[in-house]
């Protein structure tokens, strides 16, 4: 199938929207014939990479490539940054704010379940903003 | 056991105009979306008090049978529009989480 690339903006505390880029990623992943646990796998850590960006972010973007070898996701967000890269693969380890815990976020589960789905994972985080880049790897039992 | 099933028992109401045919796999109870994102599985039944459309969108990506908002919460009308339009079943129940569990899982037995 043809290459495909989307580019998604994410506001700040658009909680409202949050998952719109998790839902047409599923979306377009189930078009191509990907079994329903490859894309599964890839819905989580785009849900939770997008989440990152809507509760911890000043707003950024998602750029989703999808094509037949590898599915690439790419987070860039304009700050304020993640303090202490190790605390925040932490599991049960949060930053996030009250606004976040009252809309069910902030578990402290994020990074760690978008580690435990990707393939190929980097973090890079200054004050200026941080990018994170998710890879899955399409397999033969990749499709239905 | 479907969802239908649960309507017969009259601790369960549904609430919005979900599909009710579709069939429970398992249940899974959190009030945190992370957990239940990264432990949940297809065709779960969630089972929480966290009121908000968040909830519905992690129903959605998932594909969960349905939602039961336990301990009688009041659903927010955006929470039941959002089902509604994602075609969600949301069934209401006075019971806690915990015997929402425990009732579920009385009621498989039977089925």
């Amino acid at each position: 199938m043809e290459n495909y690339i989307k580019v998604h903006e994410i506001e700040r505390n658009d909680i409202g929207n949050a998952g719109t880029v998790a839902s047409l990623t599923k979306r377009e992943l189930k078009k191509r014939g990907f079994s329903r646990e490859f894309v599964k796998t890839i819905t989580i850590g785009v849900y939770e990479a997008e989440i990152n960006v809507v509760i911890h972010s000043y707003g950024g973007k998602a750029t989703v490539e999808i094509n037949d070898e590898i599915i690439t996701i790419t987070f860039e967000d304009v700050g304020p940054g993640i303090e202490n890269i190790d605390n925040a693969m932490t599991e049960g380890f949060s930053t996030a704010s009250k606004y976040a815990i009252e809309n069910g976020f902030g578990a402290g589960m994020g990074l760690p379940n978008i580690k435990s789905v990707a393939d190929e994972m980097s973090l890079e985080s200054s004050k200026e903003g941080t990018t994170l880049i998710i890879k899955f790897h399409v397999k033969e039992d990749s499709y239905l | 056991m479907k969802i239908k099933d649960l309507l017969e028992n009259n601790h369960f109401t549904l609430i919005n105009d979900g599909v009710v045919d579709a069939e429970i796999n398992n249940v899974f109870a959190s009030d945190l979306l992370s957990h239940v994102m990264g432990f949940a599985n297809e065709d779960d039944c969630l089972i929480t008090v966290l009121n908000n459309i968040n909830v519905l969108g992690v129903a959605s990506l998932l594909d969960f049978s349905g939602v039961i908002f336990s301990h009688g919460i009041k659903v927010n009308q955006a929470v039941i529009d959002k089902a509604n339009e994602l075609d969600i079943p949301l069934l209401s129940t006075k019971l806690t989480t915990a015997e929402t569990v425990v009732m579920i899982h009385e009621l498989g037995n039977n089925n």
